[in-house]
């Protein structure tokens, strides 16, 4: 009986059971298999034909509790209903939408800059009034002009690159959070 | 399991949690105690799995109240009592049963066969 109580305990932690509620779970069915036994009577008066599988009656209990923190993957083929998104899967999805999101920033201050700095160059060479803007309103001229060299590279210096490229940093560090929290669930669900 | 258990089985599957309910009336009770409590009235229903998943979710619906005591000289023990809301909940339910049955009889009754016990 302690292996079946044990089978319990194991996937009470693998579904993040919290250990109180856990020991309250296994004292509850110790107690009442000692009872049944000390009446003559067995495991099975009191399991009934869950004694044959402690991993799906363990998870069965702690899902009807509500106490489970991670999905389980039953034993057996179930016909519930697809549960909803954990949170972990959640936290996962938002985390990546926003990387997306701080990359695609990152590429557009980054087109952004470059396109300033190849016209601002074409005005510098052509003079002025070769090059129009087009869009909502005049072109904000740029901030520093600066000449790199023969090819009179001209650009806003370097603050939009540098936004550019924190941005872009910080969408990586988030697509890495967002695998931190994926990669767990993924891994179960591809066992 | 045989046709005749496997009906029994679906039917008592709809019913269980107001049969536990049902003996929760009598008194408030832990786990093993309810199932002798419903042996004693002719029905196991520990056959059809543990009755702890039931308890755990009755308790999570707020339909039983617990709190732990102690036994007769044993161990402290999780003891189940009806919450006001269960008490709701079985009435309502007894009388879905009531009229489920009564309509299920009226359509069965037409059939004439000896009802062995």
């Amino acid at each position: 009986m302690n292996e079946f109580i044990g089978e319990c305990r194991k996937e009470w932690q693998r579904l993040g059971v919290p250990d109180p509620v856990a020991n309250e779970m296994a004292a509850d069915l110790t107690a009442d298999i000692d009872e049944a036994e000390a009446e003559g009577g067995s495991a099975e008066d009191v399991l009934g034909n869950s004694l044959f599988d402690p991993q799906h009656f363990a998870a069965s209990w702690a899902e009807a509790r509500g106490v489970t923190s991670t999905p389980s993957t039953p034993s057996t083929p179930s016909t519930a209903p697809r549960r909803s998104l954990s949170r972990r899967q959640i936290a996962a999805a938002a985390l990546a939408a926003l990387a997306v999101v701080l990359v695609m920033g990152a590429l557009v201050l980054g087109i952004g800059h470059q396109s300033a700095s190849v016209a601002m160059s074409v005005r510098k060479i052509l003079g002025p009034g070769s090059v129009h803007w087009f869009g909502a309103g005049p072109a904000t001229p740029p901030a520093r002009v600066f000449v790199s060299g023969p090819s009179f590279a001209v650009g806003h210096g370097p603050g939009p690159a540098i936004v550019a490229v924190g941005l872009l940093l910080a969408g990586v560090v988030v697509l890495g959070l967002a695998v931190f929290y994926w990669a767990p669930w993924a891994r179960r669900h591809s066992k | 399991m045989g046709q005749s258990d496997g009906r029994r089985s679906q039917l008592l599957r709809g019913v269980l949690d107001l049969c536990l309910l049902a003996v929760m009336a009598e008194g408030p009770a832990y786990g093993y105690e309810m199932t002798k409590r419903l042996r004693a009235r002719g029905l196991s229903i520990v056959g059809e799995g543990s009755i702890y998943p039931l308890l755990g979710r009755l308790e999570r619906d707020d339909l039983v109240e617990t709190k732990r005591a102690a036994s007769n000289g044993g161990p402290p023990r999780k003891y189940y009592s009806m919450s006001p809301e269960g008490k709701r909940a079985l009435e309502e339910g007894v009388r879905e049963w009531q009229a489920a049955r009564d309509a299920i009889d009226g359509a069965l009754d037409l059939v004439k066969v000896e009802v062995r016990p």
